[in-house]
Protein backbone atom coordinates (compact mmCIF):
# COMPACT_ATOMS: atom_id res chain seq x y z
CA UNK A 1 0.00 0.00 0.00
CA UNK A 2 1.43 3.50 -0.97
CA UNK A 3 0.43 6.10 1.71
CA UNK A 4 2.11 8.68 -0.40
CA UNK A 5 -0.42 7.91 -2.58
CA UNK A 6 -3.24 7.63 -0.55
CA UNK A 7 -2.47 10.91 0.62
CA UNK A 8 -1.73 12.81 -2.77
CA UNK A 9 -5.05 11.51 -3.98
CA UNK A 10 -7.05 12.74 -0.44
CA UNK A 11 -5.61 16.24 -0.94
CA UNK A 12 -6.55 16.34 -4.53
CA UNK A 13 -9.96 15.38 -3.96
CA UNK A 14 -10.23 17.48 -1.20
CA UNK A 15 -8.78 20.59 -3.27
CA UNK A 16 -10.41 19.87 -6.39
CA UNK A 17 -13.96 19.48 -4.33
CA UNK A 18 -13.35 22.92 -2.40
CA UNK A 19 -12.24 24.97 -5.62
CA UNK A 20 -15.53 23.43 -7.37
CA UNK A 21 -17.73 23.94 -5.45
CA UNK A 22 -16.95 27.39 -5.55
CA UNK A 23 -16.95 27.71 -8.91
CA UNK A 24 -20.20 25.00 -9.99
CA UNK A 25 -22.44 27.21 -7.00
CA UNK A 26 -22.67 30.77 -9.30
CA UNK A 27 -22.58 28.81 -12.40
CA UNK A 28 -25.17 26.25 -12.15
CA UNK A 29 -27.16 28.58 -10.53
CA UNK A 30 -26.50 31.05 -13.76
CA UNK A 31 -27.71 27.92 -15.77
CA UNK A 32 -30.87 27.41 -13.51
CA UNK A 33 -31.92 31.11 -13.69
CA UNK A 34 -32.02 29.84 -17.87
CA UNK A 35 -31.54 33.61 -19.68
CA UNK A 36 -28.56 34.37 -21.77
CA UNK A 37 -28.41 33.21 -25.09
CA UNK A 38 -25.05 31.70 -24.57
CA UNK A 39 -26.62 29.12 -21.76
CA UNK A 40 -27.01 25.73 -24.57
CA UNK A 41 -23.22 26.60 -25.17
CA UNK A 42 -21.77 26.72 -21.76
CA UNK A 43 -23.75 23.85 -20.86
CA UNK A 44 -22.50 21.79 -23.70
CA UNK A 45 -18.68 22.46 -22.72
CA UNK A 46 -19.49 22.08 -18.80
CA UNK A 47 -21.05 18.47 -19.74
CA UNK A 48 -18.17 18.01 -22.68
CA UNK A 49 -15.76 16.13 -19.98
CA UNK A 50 -18.64 13.48 -19.30
CA UNK A 51 -18.24 12.24 -23.04
CA UNK A 52 -14.62 12.80 -23.86
CA UNK A 53 -12.26 10.09 -23.64
CA UNK A 54 -9.67 11.59 -20.38
CA UNK A 55 -6.88 11.62 -22.71
CA UNK A 56 -7.68 14.17 -24.99
CA UNK A 57 -8.25 16.70 -22.11
CA UNK A 58 -5.32 15.62 -20.25
CA UNK A 59 -3.30 15.95 -23.60
CA UNK A 60 -4.87 19.67 -24.71
CA UNK A 61 -4.04 20.31 -20.54
CA UNK A 62 -0.82 19.22 -21.01
CA UNK A 63 0.05 21.59 -24.21
CA UNK A 64 -1.71 24.84 -23.09
CA UNK A 65 0.25 24.14 -19.50
CA UNK A 66 4.00 23.62 -20.88
CA UNK A 67 6.10 27.06 -22.64
CA UNK A 68 4.74 26.11 -26.26
CA UNK A 69 2.05 28.74 -25.71
CA UNK A 70 1.43 32.38 -23.92
CA UNK A 71 -0.82 30.90 -21.53
CA UNK A 72 2.04 27.90 -20.70
CA UNK A 73 4.32 30.48 -20.62
CA UNK A 74 2.31 33.03 -18.13
CA UNK A 75 1.36 30.27 -15.55
CA UNK A 76 5.20 28.71 -15.67
CA UNK A 77 6.45 32.55 -14.85
CA UNK A 78 3.71 32.67 -12.13
CA UNK A 79 4.62 29.56 -10.36
CA UNK A 80 8.23 29.52 -11.34
CA UNK A 81 7.80 26.17 -12.90
CA UNK A 82 5.86 24.23 -15.43
CA UNK A 83 2.22 22.96 -13.96
CA UNK A 84 2.39 20.22 -16.11
CA UNK A 85 3.88 17.55 -13.95
CA UNK A 86 3.11 19.26 -11.11
CA UNK A 87 0.29 18.86 -8.30
CA UNK A 88 -1.04 22.54 -8.91
CA UNK A 89 -1.27 21.07 -12.50
CA UNK A 90 -3.17 18.13 -11.62
CA UNK A 91 -5.15 20.32 -9.05
CA UNK A 92 -6.31 22.58 -12.56
CA UNK A 93 -7.04 19.21 -14.69
CA UNK A 94 -9.07 17.66 -12.05
CA UNK A 95 -11.07 20.87 -11.66
CA UNK A 96 -12.08 20.81 -15.56
CA UNK A 97 -12.05 16.81 -15.32
CA UNK A 98 -14.75 16.44 -12.91
CA UNK A 99 -16.84 20.16 -13.44
CA UNK A 100 -20.12 18.38 -14.79
CA UNK A 101 -20.13 16.11 -11.70
CA UNK A 102 -20.50 19.26 -9.74
CA UNK A 103 -22.51 21.49 -11.78
CA UNK A 104 -25.06 18.83 -12.65
CA UNK A 105 -26.53 18.24 -9.67
CA UNK A 106 -26.35 21.66 -8.97
CA UNK A 107 -28.46 22.92 -11.70
CA UNK A 108 -31.06 20.14 -11.12
CA UNK A 109 -31.44 20.87 -7.68
CA UNK A 110 -31.80 25.25 -8.29
CA UNK A 111 -34.24 24.16 -10.93
CA UNK A 112 -36.40 22.09 -8.52
CA UNK A 113 -36.80 25.55 -6.02
CA UNK A 114 -39.48 26.81 -7.76
CA UNK A 115 -39.74 30.22 -8.98
CA UNK A 116 -42.40 31.44 -6.36
CA UNK A 117 -40.32 30.96 -3.65
CA UNK A 118 -37.83 33.38 -5.13
CA UNK A 119 -40.95 36.24 -6.16
CA UNK A 120 -42.21 35.46 -2.37
CA UNK A 121 -38.72 36.86 -0.88
CA UNK A 122 -38.26 39.71 -3.96
CA UNK A 123 -41.69 40.98 -3.39
CA UNK A 124 -40.33 41.27 1.03
CA UNK A 125 -37.77 43.35 -0.87
CA UNK A 126 -34.98 40.86 -0.21
CA UNK A 127 -31.77 41.26 -2.81
CA UNK A 128 -31.17 39.00 -4.92
CA UNK A 129 -27.80 37.51 -3.16
CA UNK A 130 -29.96 37.50 0.05
CA UNK A 131 -32.84 35.17 -1.98
CA UNK A 132 -30.27 32.96 -3.09
CA UNK A 133 -28.67 32.28 0.37
CA UNK A 134 -31.27 32.39 2.80
CA UNK A 135 -33.91 30.51 0.37
CA UNK A 136 -32.15 28.47 -2.37
CA UNK A 137 -29.18 27.20 -1.22
CA UNK A 138 -30.91 25.78 1.91
CA UNK A 139 -33.65 24.73 -0.16
CA UNK A 140 -31.45 22.80 -2.73
CA UNK A 141 -28.95 21.58 0.25
CA UNK A 142 -29.06 18.10 -0.83
CA UNK A 143 -27.66 18.50 -3.98
CA UNK A 144 -24.95 20.71 -2.66
CA UNK A 145 -24.02 17.38 -0.85
CA UNK A 146 -24.05 15.16 -3.66
CA UNK A 147 -22.46 17.56 -5.71
CA UNK A 148 -19.75 17.31 -3.31
CA UNK A 149 -19.49 13.74 -2.63
CA UNK A 150 -19.37 12.85 -6.80
CA UNK A 151 -16.87 15.51 -7.33
CA UNK A 152 -14.85 13.89 -4.59
CA UNK A 153 -15.23 10.29 -5.88
CA UNK A 154 -14.92 11.07 -9.13
CA UNK A 155 -11.58 12.70 -8.61
CA UNK A 156 -10.52 9.59 -6.07
CA UNK A 157 -10.74 7.47 -9.25
CA UNK A 158 -9.41 9.76 -12.32
CA UNK A 159 -7.13 8.01 -13.86
CA UNK A 160 -6.45 9.43 -17.63
CA UNK A 161 -5.69 12.90 -16.97
CA UNK A 162 -3.66 12.33 -14.06
CA UNK A 163 -1.58 9.71 -16.23
CA UNK A 164 -1.58 12.85 -19.25
CA UNK A 165 -0.54 15.45 -16.84
CA UNK A 166 0.76 14.33 -13.79
CA UNK A 167 2.77 11.38 -15.31
CA UNK A 168 3.71 9.40 -12.65
CA UNK A 169 5.96 11.00 -9.75
CA UNK A 170 5.60 9.18 -6.72
CA UNK A 171 5.00 12.11 -3.86
CA UNK A 172 3.95 14.84 -6.10
CA UNK A 173 1.40 13.38 -9.39
CA UNK A 174 1.27 9.26 -8.70
CA UNK A 175 -2.36 9.01 -6.94
CA UNK A 176 -3.70 5.82 -5.98
CA UNK A 177 -5.08 4.98 -9.35
CA UNK A 178 -1.74 5.47 -10.82
CA UNK A 179 -0.31 3.41 -8.17
CA UNK A 180 -2.25 0.70 -8.80
CA UNK A 181 -1.47 0.61 -12.54
CA UNK A 182 2.21 0.16 -11.46
CA UNK A 183 1.57 -2.54 -9.22
CA UNK A 184 -0.25 -4.48 -11.57
CA UNK A 185 2.93 -3.74 -13.71
CA UNK A 186 5.30 -4.99 -11.46
CA UNK A 187 3.11 -8.11 -10.79
CA UNK A 188 2.67 -7.05 -7.32
CA UNK A 189 -1.05 -8.66 -7.13
CA UNK A 190 -1.76 -8.45 -3.22
CA UNK A 191 -0.54 -4.49 -2.76
CA UNK A 192 -2.87 -3.99 -5.89
CA UNK A 193 -5.42 -6.08 -4.50
CA UNK A 194 -5.35 -3.94 -0.84
CA UNK A 195 -5.09 -0.53 -3.14
CA UNK A 196 -7.80 -1.88 -5.42
CA UNK A 197 -9.92 -2.35 -2.65
CA UNK A 198 -9.17 1.03 -0.83
CA UNK A 199 -10.71 2.57 -3.86
CA UNK A 200 -13.78 0.30 -3.78
CA UNK A 201 -14.20 1.43 -0.33
CA UNK A 202 -14.37 5.06 -1.20
CA UNK A 203 -16.98 4.57 -3.86
CA UNK A 204 -19.32 2.44 -1.47
CA UNK A 205 -19.23 5.23 1.27
CA UNK A 206 -19.66 8.14 -1.06
CA UNK A 207 -22.56 6.01 -2.98
CA UNK A 208 -24.26 4.95 0.39
CA UNK A 209 -23.74 8.90 1.21
CA UNK A 210 -25.60 9.34 -1.56
CA UNK A 211 -28.57 6.81 -1.41
CA UNK A 212 -29.09 7.65 2.31
CA UNK A 213 -29.93 11.14 1.54
CA UNK A 214 -33.33 10.70 0.79
CA UNK A 215 -34.04 10.86 4.62
CA UNK A 216 -32.85 14.50 3.96
CA UNK A 217 -34.88 14.49 0.70
CA UNK A 218 -38.13 15.11 2.81
CA UNK A 219 -37.65 18.91 2.99
CA UNK A 220 -36.97 19.23 -0.49
CA UNK A 221 -40.82 17.50 -1.04
CA UNK A 222 -42.49 20.07 0.99
CA UNK A 223 -42.01 22.63 -1.96
CA UNK A 224 -45.36 20.32 -2.93
CA UNK A 225 -46.86 21.47 0.49
CA UNK A 226 -48.34 24.44 -0.08
CA UNK A 227 -51.46 26.34 -0.77
CA UNK A 228 -53.35 26.77 -3.77
CA UNK B 1 -69.14 53.62 8.75
CA UNK B 2 -66.50 55.74 9.16
CA UNK B 3 -66.62 58.58 6.13
CA UNK B 4 -64.40 57.61 3.14
CA UNK B 5 -61.00 59.13 3.35
CA UNK B 6 -58.23 59.80 1.07
CA UNK B 7 -54.85 60.16 1.42
CA UNK B 8 -54.42 63.44 -0.24
CA UNK B 9 -53.26 65.18 2.76
CA UNK B 10 -50.47 62.31 4.09
CA UNK B 11 -49.60 61.37 0.88
CA UNK B 12 -48.64 62.35 -2.77
CA UNK B 13 -51.80 63.15 -4.40
CA UNK B 14 -50.40 59.97 -7.20
CA UNK B 15 -50.04 57.08 -5.03
CA UNK B 16 -49.80 54.78 -8.30
CA UNK B 17 -50.32 55.52 -11.52
CA UNK B 18 -50.84 52.33 -14.06
CA UNK B 19 -50.86 52.43 -18.26
CA UNK B 20 -49.97 49.41 -19.20
CA UNK B 21 -50.81 46.87 -22.78
CA UNK B 22 -49.68 43.00 -21.77
CA UNK B 23 -50.33 39.89 -23.69
CA UNK B 24 -50.53 37.05 -20.96
CA UNK B 25 -52.19 33.66 -23.34
CA UNK B 26 -55.33 34.12 -24.54
CA UNK B 27 -56.03 37.70 -22.54
CA UNK B 28 -55.06 41.05 -23.66
CA UNK B 29 -54.67 43.45 -20.93
CA UNK B 30 -54.94 47.29 -21.57
CA UNK B 31 -55.36 49.15 -18.68
CA UNK B 32 -54.92 52.04 -17.11
CA UNK B 33 -55.97 53.93 -13.86
CA UNK B 34 -54.91 55.48 -10.74
CA UNK B 35 -54.59 54.71 -6.98
CA UNK B 36 -56.36 57.52 -5.05
CA UNK B 37 -57.84 56.22 -1.76
CA UNK B 38 -55.95 53.80 1.15
CA UNK B 39 -57.71 50.45 -0.37
CA UNK B 40 -58.21 49.84 -4.00
CA UNK B 41 -59.97 46.67 -4.74
CA UNK B 42 -59.60 45.11 -8.58
CA UNK B 43 -62.43 43.09 -8.77
CA UNK B 44 -63.22 40.86 -11.68
CA UNK B 45 -63.76 37.42 -12.66
CA UNK B 46 -61.07 34.44 -13.12
CA UNK B 47 -58.81 35.06 -15.98
CA UNK B 48 -59.69 38.72 -16.15
CA UNK B 49 -56.10 39.89 -15.53
CA UNK B 50 -56.31 41.03 -12.13
CA UNK B 51 -53.26 38.60 -11.32
CA UNK B 52 -50.80 39.50 -13.63
CA UNK B 53 -51.92 43.45 -13.46
CA UNK B 54 -50.39 43.32 -9.53
CA UNK B 55 -47.60 41.20 -10.72
CA UNK B 56 -46.75 44.00 -13.04
CA UNK B 57 -46.55 46.61 -9.96
CA UNK B 58 -44.75 44.15 -8.04
CA UNK B 59 -42.23 43.82 -10.95
CA UNK B 60 -42.33 40.27 -11.68
CA UNK B 61 -43.96 40.86 -15.21
CA UNK B 62 -42.20 43.10 -17.80
CA UNK B 63 -45.39 44.70 -19.75
CA UNK B 64 -45.36 44.64 -23.27
CA UNK B 65 -46.19 48.59 -23.56
CA UNK B 66 -46.60 51.47 -20.88
CA UNK B 67 -45.31 52.79 -17.72
CA UNK B 68 -45.80 52.58 -13.99
CA UNK B 69 -45.01 55.29 -11.91
CA UNK B 70 -45.07 55.57 -7.84
CA UNK B 71 -45.49 59.53 -6.76
CA UNK B 72 -42.29 60.83 -8.84
CA UNK B 73 -40.79 57.38 -9.14
CA UNK B 74 -40.93 55.45 -11.81
CA UNK B 75 -40.43 51.62 -11.98
CA UNK B 76 -41.46 50.93 -15.35
CA UNK B 77 -41.30 52.75 -18.43
CA UNK B 78 -41.05 50.43 -21.81
CA UNK B 79 -40.33 53.70 -23.77
CA UNK B 80 -37.56 55.00 -21.78
CA UNK B 81 -36.29 51.38 -20.70
CA UNK B 82 -36.76 52.37 -17.27
CA UNK B 83 -37.19 48.82 -14.93
CA UNK B 84 -37.11 48.45 -11.66
CA UNK B 85 -36.31 45.28 -10.01
CA UNK B 86 -38.79 44.04 -7.68
CA UNK B 87 -36.69 44.08 -4.51
CA UNK B 88 -35.62 47.69 -5.19
CA UNK B 89 -39.06 48.97 -5.62
CA UNK B 90 -41.24 50.73 -2.85
CA UNK B 91 -43.98 48.25 -3.01
CA UNK B 92 -44.19 44.70 -0.90
CA UNK B 93 -46.25 41.70 -2.42
CA UNK B 94 -48.00 38.55 -1.48
CA UNK B 95 -49.32 36.76 -3.69
CA UNK B 96 -52.20 34.13 -3.73
CA UNK B 97 -49.68 31.23 -3.06
CA UNK B 98 -48.58 31.34 0.71
CA UNK B 99 -44.76 30.40 -0.30
CA UNK B 100 -43.81 29.90 3.01
CA UNK B 101 -40.10 28.96 3.34
CA UNK B 102 -39.62 25.46 4.23
CA UNK B 103 -36.15 26.27 5.94
CA UNK B 104 -37.62 28.35 8.11
CA UNK B 105 -39.45 28.67 11.45
CA UNK B 106 -42.68 30.99 11.14
CA UNK B 107 -40.83 33.27 12.88
CA UNK B 108 -38.18 33.45 10.67
CA UNK B 109 -40.37 33.41 8.04
CA UNK B 110 -42.55 36.68 9.26
CA UNK B 111 -39.62 38.91 9.80
CA UNK B 112 -37.88 37.78 6.71
CA UNK B 113 -39.07 41.40 4.90
CA UNK B 114 -37.06 43.34 7.50
CA UNK B 115 -34.57 45.34 6.45
CA UNK B 116 -31.94 47.14 8.50
CA UNK B 117 -33.69 49.20 11.55
CA UNK B 118 -32.90 52.79 12.28
CA UNK B 119 -35.97 52.43 14.91
CA UNK B 120 -35.66 49.15 16.13
CA UNK B 121 -38.11 49.61 19.04
CA UNK B 122 -40.50 50.71 16.68
CA UNK B 123 -40.12 47.60 14.88
CA UNK B 124 -40.03 45.08 17.39
CA UNK B 125 -43.50 46.82 18.23
CA UNK B 126 -45.30 46.94 14.90
CA UNK B 127 -43.74 43.22 14.31
CA UNK B 128 -45.86 42.36 17.52
CA UNK B 129 -48.79 43.66 16.79
CA UNK B 130 -49.29 42.72 13.39
CA UNK B 131 -47.90 39.30 15.10
CA UNK B 132 -51.30 39.41 17.30
CA UNK B 133 -53.86 40.73 14.13
CA UNK B 134 -53.28 38.16 12.07
CA UNK B 135 -53.10 35.35 15.36
CA UNK B 136 -49.78 33.69 14.54
CA UNK B 137 -48.13 34.34 18.45
CA UNK B 138 -49.10 30.76 18.96
CA UNK B 139 -47.62 29.35 15.49
CA UNK B 140 -44.09 31.28 15.73
CA UNK B 141 -42.11 28.15 16.61
CA UNK B 142 -43.62 26.03 13.97
CA UNK B 143 -42.47 24.89 10.62
CA UNK B 144 -44.57 25.46 7.87
CA UNK B 145 -45.57 22.14 6.91
CA UNK B 146 -46.68 21.83 10.17
CA UNK B 147 -49.88 24.71 9.56
CA UNK B 148 -53.30 24.53 8.09
CA UNK B 149 -54.05 26.20 5.02
CA UNK B 150 -55.89 29.24 6.27
CA UNK B 151 -52.79 29.50 8.95
CA UNK B 152 -49.96 29.56 5.95
CA UNK B 153 -52.67 32.05 4.42
CA UNK B 154 -52.28 34.09 7.70
CA UNK B 155 -48.35 34.00 8.34
CA UNK B 156 -47.95 35.09 4.63
CA UNK B 157 -49.91 38.12 4.19
CA UNK B 158 -48.69 38.67 7.93
CA UNK B 159 -45.38 38.43 6.72
CA UNK B 160 -45.63 40.83 4.11
CA UNK B 161 -47.59 43.39 6.29
CA UNK B 162 -44.51 43.24 8.76
CA UNK B 163 -42.10 44.24 6.30
CA UNK B 164 -44.51 47.06 4.85
CA UNK B 165 -44.96 48.54 8.21
CA UNK B 166 -41.05 48.41 8.97
CA UNK B 167 -40.48 49.79 5.71
CA UNK B 168 -38.42 53.02 5.63
CA UNK B 169 -38.18 55.05 2.86
CA UNK B 170 -38.69 58.65 1.47
CA UNK B 171 -42.04 57.78 1.11
CA UNK B 172 -44.62 54.80 2.73
CA UNK B 173 -44.50 51.37 0.39
CA UNK B 174 -47.51 50.48 -1.01
CA UNK B 175 -48.99 46.86 -0.29
CA UNK B 176 -50.04 44.57 -2.94
CA UNK B 177 -52.39 41.43 -1.54
CA UNK B 178 -53.33 38.89 -4.21
CA UNK B 179 -56.74 37.14 -2.84
CA UNK B 180 -55.53 38.09 0.94
CA UNK B 181 -58.03 36.69 2.92
CA UNK B 182 -59.20 33.46 0.91
CA UNK B 183 -58.56 31.04 2.38
CA UNK B 184 -60.28 31.92 5.72
CA UNK B 185 -62.71 31.04 7.09
CA UNK B 186 -65.64 33.80 7.55
CA UNK B 187 -65.19 34.64 11.60
CA UNK B 188 -61.53 35.17 10.83
CA UNK B 189 -61.96 36.93 8.18
CA UNK B 190 -64.59 39.44 9.49
CA UNK B 191 -62.21 40.20 11.78
CA UNK B 192 -59.06 40.32 10.31
CA UNK B 193 -60.86 42.76 7.09
CA UNK B 194 -61.54 45.07 9.64
CA UNK B 195 -58.60 45.32 11.67
CA UNK B 196 -56.04 44.99 9.40
CA UNK B 197 -58.30 48.20 7.14
CA UNK B 198 -57.53 50.08 9.89
CA UNK B 199 -54.27 49.03 10.97
CA UNK B 200 -52.83 50.07 7.74
CA UNK B 201 -54.30 53.53 7.41
CA UNK B 202 -52.97 53.96 10.06
CA UNK B 203 -49.45 53.36 9.14
CA UNK B 204 -50.47 55.00 6.20
CA UNK B 205 -49.67 52.11 3.71
CA UNK B 206 -51.73 52.42 0.65
CA UNK B 207 -53.13 48.76 -0.34
CA UNK B 208 -54.42 47.15 -3.76
CA UNK B 209 -55.50 44.04 -3.79
CA UNK B 210 -57.23 41.73 -5.88
CA UNK B 211 -60.21 39.49 -4.86
CA UNK B 212 -64.06 38.10 -6.64
CA UNK B 213 -65.80 39.10 -2.93
CA UNK B 214 -68.61 41.37 -3.03
CA UNK B 215 -69.05 41.39 0.77
CA UNK B 216 -65.15 41.99 1.48
CA UNK B 217 -64.81 45.04 -1.33
CA UNK B 218 -67.93 47.11 0.94
CA UNK B 219 -66.45 45.91 4.15
CA UNK B 220 -63.05 47.12 3.32
CA UNK B 221 -65.20 50.36 1.83
CA UNK B 222 -62.65 50.33 -0.60
CA UNK B 223 -62.08 52.22 -3.95
CA UNK B 224 -63.72 49.59 -6.50
CA UNK B 225 -61.28 48.74 -10.07
CA UNK B 226 -63.78 46.41 -11.86
CA UNK B 227 -61.40 44.83 -14.86
CA UNK B 228 -62.94 42.53 -17.20
CA UNK B 229 -61.39 41.22 -20.27
CA UNK B 230 -58.43 42.55 -19.52
CA UNK B 231 -59.82 46.49 -19.73
CA UNK B 232 -61.03 48.90 -16.70
CA UNK B 233 -64.65 48.72 -17.01
CA UNK B 234 -65.43 50.92 -14.43
CA UNK B 235 -63.65 52.34 -11.22
CA UNK B 236 -65.47 54.41 -8.35
CA UNK B 237 -66.47 53.29 -4.67
CA UNK B 238 -67.76 49.66 -3.78
CA UNK B 239 -71.56 51.09 -3.68
CA UNK B 240 -71.40 52.41 -6.85
CA UNK B 241 -69.28 50.03 -9.02
CA UNK B 242 -70.43 46.89 -7.14
CA UNK B 243 -74.10 48.11 -6.98
CA UNK B 244 -75.51 45.41 -9.47
CA UNK B 245 -73.65 42.73 -7.45
CA UNK B 246 -75.10 43.64 -3.82
CA UNK B 247 -78.40 44.04 -6.02
CA UNK B 248 -77.89 40.32 -6.91
CA UNK B 249 -76.73 39.12 -3.62
CA UNK B 250 -79.32 40.43 -2.02
CA UNK B 251 -81.97 38.73 -3.75
CA UNK B 252 -80.38 35.93 -3.86
CA UNK B 253 -80.20 36.02 -0.06
CA UNK B 254 -84.17 36.89 -0.12
CA UNK B 255 -85.36 34.25 -2.07
CA UNK B 256 -83.31 31.58 -0.25
CA UNK B 257 -85.54 32.43 2.95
Amino acid sequence: MDFDALWLTLRLAVGTTAILLLVAVPLAWWIASGHGSGRALVQTIVALPLVLPPTVLGFYLLVAMGPLTAPGRLLIRIFGHPLAFSFEGLLIGSVLYSLPFAVQPLVAGFQAVDRGFIEAAAGLGARPAKVFVSVVVPMARTSLLTSAVLTFTHTVGEFGVVLMLGGNIPGATRTLSISLYDLVQDGNYAAANRTALVLIGFAMVALLAIYLLPSMRKVDGRQADIVR
Amino acid sequence: MEGRLTLSDSLSEDLLTVRMKHRVGAVSLDVSFALTHPWTVLFGPSGSGKTTVLRTIAGFVRPDAGSIARGGDVLVDRASGVFVPAHRRPVRSAGQTAWLFPNMTVRSNAVYGLGWSTKPDDAQKAIEETMRLFRIQDLLDRKPHELSGGEKQRVSVARTVISAVTYEGPSSTLLLLDEPFSGLDYAMRDELVGGLREYLMRHKIPVLSVTHDVGEAFQLDAEVIRIADGRVVQQGPASDALKDERQRLMSQLKSGS
